[in-house]
């Protein structure tokens, strides 16, 4: 199957502006973080007809500022426990979000969190198709989709 | 009213918890949770919620065996759906097995209460 092409940036925007009521805007430089700072990333697979990955990458510091509004709660009452679970959902939300614009029958996984400096998410026998890069709040916000290498 | 609010996301919970709140279509309400359909099962059956909100993807028991389990057993609470997932499929399948609604993640608090009039 072709890949198909996905508005990463709108469907992340519409994600931050709705549950967040955070704008996100462009980002101009490449998407990479420091190799020095904190990273969290929430992934879910897609299986199927289409078969890849969406993942959301932001710094530990605004996971955790995410977390409180989702969770209505201070920065400072946020624990690892919370930012697993807000990270998980804001790539649940994106990978349905991506899901829901393809054609044919797929599955969309249960979302997995890992967070860290200077690693990289790979998902075997993918490869990145998009990777898009906002800020929030002049941080850095990054959606990835990936995709079955083609045969 | 009882309503049951179901997903394995803590912080989803709370999102869907804080906008029920803050409508008056249910002002008052006894707001329950779950964190799967499995969990939700038994709350269902133990406190009989006037409304149950629910994810579809969820480890343990998915919403919609969890509409399927409730349609077996005869329990026929308001049933609505909030997930990230919305295909026209999901939309059939969840019509099918007697769900008033489906509700695509982002949702704002307005869309949640428009989905809510069409089905108290």
């Amino acid at each position: 199957m072709q890949t198909p092409t996905v508005e990463l940036d709108r469907i992340i925007s519409d994600i931050w502006a709705a549950m967040l009521g955070l704008t996100l805007e462009a980002h101009h430089d490449a998407p990479v973080f420091p190799t020095d700072m904190r990273v969290a990333t929430g992934v879910v697979q897609i299986t199927g007809d289409f078969e890849g990955a969406v993942t959301i990458q932001l710094s530990e510091q605004k996971a955790t500022e995410v977390a409180a509004l989702m969770f209505a709660m201070e920065p400072e009452e946020i624990g690892d426990e919370e930012v697993s679970d807000a990270v998980g959902e804001l790539a649940n939300m994106a990978g349905g979000n991506v899901k829901s614009t393809l054609a044919g029958s797929c599955q969309l996984s249960l979302p997995s969190v890992t967070s860290g400096r200077d690693y990289h998410v790979s998902v075997p026998g993918t490869v990145v198709r998009d990777r898009i890069g906002m800020t929030c709040q002049g941080q850095l916000v990054v959606i990835s989709m990936l995709a079955r290498e083609q045969r | 009213m009882k309503i049951l609010v179901v997903d394995d996301s803590k912080a989803m919970r709370a999102i869907v918890k804080r906008a029920l709140s803050g409508l008056d279509r249910v002002a008052g309400a006894t707001i329950m949770e779950a964190v799967d359909g499995k969990e939700a099962l038994g709350v269902v059956q133990a406190e009989s919620p006037d409304l149950v909100l629910s994810d579809w993807n969820m480890p343990e028991m998915t919403g919609i065996e969890l509409l399927q389990a409730l349609n077996d057993a005869g329990i026929t609470p308001v049933f609505g759906f909030v997930t990230s997932e919305s295909t026209p499929e999901m939309h059939e399948l969840a019509k099918t097995h007697g769900a008033r609604f489906l509700v695509s993640k982002p949702f704002t608090p307005a869309s949640l209460d428009d989905a809510l009039a069409g089905a108290l």
